[in-house]
């Protein structure tokens, strides 16, 4: 085997050799101190759950290149939204199309605002993540209790069991593996992300792509927004309020390329959520703090762009 | 040969995968010479050259440089020592002035507060951009101005200044690697200035270039290789067309160089027109005809507006004022080109027709999307693939797989992999500008076939070049430009010469 291919190889599966053996420390530890591990595993899917769904919509975005810093905020919306309509309605089929309606209707605002007034989409991200922790408070503060916005429990009860969130999970991952790897449109998207000049000269039109891209990444956050619902039907102001740093961390802990382009992958993110919720476990039963945990996350975060992009640097360098 | 060596190679191996690029080459470069360095795309001549230059190393052998042994650390170290290179793609960085470029990574020589060497302090930035400008006007590029952003400049000023980069530091050995391709005439003649400066102080030059007059006229000795070997060093002497020819390709080149005839007839069907169009000063009231089955050259010094010409052609740049009609059509952007079967190879290759970090693969079917995929929205593998493989083969593209990147193609590949996007789509006018750049001569006569091909075919083609001999051998008609305008058009005829094109030119 030639030594090229087996780098590329070891480099594609280093992700998932992390996750392996974050989930042999998870086993290790949980039976030295004797937990529940199927119990924990399960809690361990359920909080997954949301962040690997809304990640896996953003892949679209992160393959252009560009960030959406909104996605949690967008969730948090598009679940207060649909908590409200279902009150009115006890309807979960509407709940959940107003889950996914709203949220695709912010990400289409984002894609077209940037393209009207020409800006990188992220800058309109940026924006809009200030409009919607805003919409958080007044939608709390208008049709909730003040600080909460409650779904009754019993109606999502059935839904709230790891296989249900699992089969949504994957219908939505192979959703957006078909879209990425066996349509024109993923083709051109990482086309798009990897050479924005040449892909213009191949006709291929930013705007139109940056706004598939958000529709996408709107039906992973309303999907996202109504797992959300399932898993805590008492919603507040801190609902997905760690959605959106989550989804970024995630996407870097599976691999995907901070630069977009051709090696963009939709599997990152379902990795990416489980390694980093499985680290989040792990460090519970260190009994490190959630202060100290974030600042390990971050730590971690640094060091996987450093090791990812150690490689294009050391291209760099010379020159 | 009774000259100093300066550099000395000896059995250098190198690989890329399973592809051999070099097989046990050694070579020598003597103080006071021009070496030239020939071979067909994919021959090693930019590998061995990076390697000298520290840009990679070698997986064997040993390399001399000035009696001592040569490990380069990088390009910058071996500049500092005295090897530099000026690259055959973009060496410069486009976000900041022209200037900041010159000096990157040195702008510490212009500190005002602090220590020189320590990071903190301030840059007297009125100090290098006087520098930086008496760099430019060195070398003869006084139209760049210091304090430019290097993004506003053209691939040729871009060249310019990397040249100017690498010429700060006084180099004993300058490496030229296929830079001349990228460069109008006047470029070209600041290259030739420096490089018989060089040799005038004994110092030493490897000029690798695909032209082979060029090349012959230029160097002092020249070594052929060929897949990662050396075949033979010529002296000057030595020197004869054929012999480099067939010692390049491994055999006696067969049929026309150029198409073999001088009938400059076409269909009478405009299938895309020029009209009116304006646009700043590359553009001023012009007016083109292309006709079906017909070949237009279009010429001239390089900011005379051709390469404009070609992206409005295309629908990439809009005029300011008049349109372009394609079969009577106005037409209304790259995607609408595209529907009209028309493709465009670009000039700058790496930024504009390719995207060097993906696959062959990918590069090719992007073009063909919506030839192969089902109801113009389903990509199969299995048809994809059979598409891409076709091109590949067609075009004979030197590659290990369709999965390689195509930033590991040498530049002729590089341009088959561009062909092979608009051919593969079937485009019925192609734009095409310097389709040979960097292309060796044995691609080179298959291109022209390919073109030849393709007009007998009804296809339209546009070749915008900075090389006469190409308009001239291979066009219908061939326009003239300058300052935006025509200045002249000529029709297909065996007497015409570059010396009747050059003095419209200038």
């Amino acid at each position: 085997m030639k030594n090229s291919k087996i780098k590329k190889y070891i480099m594609n599966l280093t992700p998932l050799l992390g996750l392996a053996v974050l989930f042999a420390a998870f086993l290790i530890l949980g039976t030295v101190q004797d937990i529940n591990i199927s119990y924990g595993l399960k809690s361990i899917l359920s909080q997954s759950v949301v962040v690997a769904v809304v990640a896996t919509g953003a892949i679209f975005i992160y393959t252009l290149g560009s960030f959406d810093i909104s996605l949690g905020a967008s969730t948090a919306v598009s679940a207060l939204i649909g908590g409200i309509v279902y009150n009115k309605t006890e309807s979960l089929l509407v709940m959940t199309l107003v889950c996914i309606g709203v949220a695709v209707l912010v990400g289409l605002f984002n894609s077209v605002l940037a393209s009207v007034f020409n800006l990188p989409v992220f800058v309109t991200t940026i924006a809009m993540l200030s409009v919607l922790n805003a919409l958080v408070l007044v939608l709390i503060k208008v049709n909730g209790t003040g600080s909460q916005i409650a779904v009754p429990a019993a109606a999502v009860r059935s839904l709230n069991n790891t296989t249900f969130k699992m089969v949504v999970l994957l219908i939505f991952v192979l959703l957006c593996i078909f879209v990425f790897s066996f349509t024109k449109i993923g083709r051109m998207q990482k086309f798009l992300g990897g050479n924005p000049v040449c892909a213009k000269l191949s006709g291929i039109s930013e705007k139109k792509m940056a706004i598939i891209a958000f529709v996408m990444s709107g039906i992973g956050v309303g999907l996202g927004a109504f797992l959300s619902i399932v898993y805590a039907p008492t919603l507040t102001r801190n609902t997905a309020s760690s959605v959106g740093m989550d989804v970024i961390i995630a996407i870097v802990f599976g691999g995907m390329p901070v630069s977009g382009g051709a090696r963009s992958k939709i599997y990152a993110a379902v990795i990416g959520a489980f390694s980093m919720t499985l680290l989040s476990q792990i460090m519970v039963m260190f009994n490190l703090n959630s202060g100290i945990g974030q600042m390990v996350k971050a730590a971690i975060f640094i060091l996987v762009v450093f090791l990812a992009t150690s490689g294009q640097r050391g291209k760099m360098l010379p020159r | 040969m009774g000259k100093e060596v300066i550099v000395e190679v000896k059995h250098i191996d190198k690989r890329f995968g399973s592809t051999i690029a070099l097989n046990d080459v050694s070579i020598e470069v003597r103080r006071g010479e021009i070496q030239g360095l020939i071979g067909e795309n994919g021959s090693g001549k930019s590998t061995v050259t990076s390697i000298i230059s520290g840009m990679q190393k070698a997986d064997g052998g040993q390399m001399f440089y000035q009696g001592e042994k040569w490990e380069p650390l990088s390009m910058l170290w071996a500049l500092e020592k005295g090897i530099g290179m000026i690259v055959q793609e973009n060496g410069t960085v486009p976000g900041i002035s022209v200037a900041e470029n010159i000096f990157l990574g040195e702008t510490g020589r212009f500190k005002v507060f602090g220590k020189e060497g320590k990071k903190w302090g301030t840059v007297n930035r009125k100090e290098m951009m006087k520098e930086a400008q008496h760099a430019l006007d060195t070398i003869g590029a006084s139209h760049i101005r210091a304090e430019q952003p290097t993004a506003s400049l053209d691939m040729q000023d871009r060249k310019l200044v990397e040249i100017v980069k690498i010429m700060i530091k006084n180099p004993e050995v300058l490496i030229v690697d296929e830079t001349t391709t990228a460069l109008s005439q006047i470029g070209r003649d600041i290259i030739y200035k420096i490089m018989n400066r060089m040799k005038e102080e004994n110092k030493a030059v490897i000029f690798i270039s695909h032209d082979l007059d060029e090349i012959m006229n230029v160097c002092d000795s020249l070594t052929v290789l060929r897949d990662g070997k050396i075949i033979i060093t010529f002296s000057k002497e030595e020197f004869d067309e054929e012999q480099i020819k067939t010692s390049m390709i491994g055999r006696e080149m067969q049929g026309d160089y150029y198409r073999g005839d001088y009938d400059g007839s076409c269909g009478d069907e405009v299938v895309l027109e020029v009209k009116d169009a304006n646009l700043g000063d590359q553009l001023k009231n012009f007016n083109l005809q292309i006709h079906k089955g017909e070949i237009v050259g279009v010429g001239g010094l390089s900011h005379c507006g051709m390469h404009t010409l070609g992206k409005v052609l295309f629908g990439a740049c809009k005029p300011q004022s008049g349109s372009v009609l394609v079969r009577g059509r106005e037409l209304k952007g790259e995607a609408d080109a595209m529907k009209e079967q028309i493709g465009y190879a670009a000039k700058d290759r790496d930024v504009e027709s390719l995207c060097l970090n993906a696959s062959i693969r990918d590069n090719i079917a992007v073009g063909g999307l919506d030839r192969f995929a089902v109801h113009n929205f389903l990509v199969l593998p299995g048809k994809e693939k059979k598409y891409v493989q076709k091109q590949i083969d067609d075009l004979s593209v030197k590659c290990a797989e369709m999965n390689q990147y195509v930033s590991a193609l040498s530049g002729g590949n590089k341009q088959k992999v561009v062909f092979g996007k608009w051919i593969g789509r079937g485009s019925e006018i192609l734009i095409l500008d310097c389709p040979t750049r960097g292309v060796d001569i044995g691609v080179k006569q298959a291109m022209y076939q390919l073109m030849y091909r393709m007009k007998k075919e009804g296809k339209s083609i546009v070749i915008i070049s900075e090389e006469m001999a190409e308009l001239i051998g291979m066009a219908d008609r061939l326009i003239v430009m300058k300052d935006g305008e025509i200045k002249k058009e000529f029709p297909r005829s065996e007497s015409l010469s570059e010396s009747d094109m050059i003095q419209y030119m200038i």
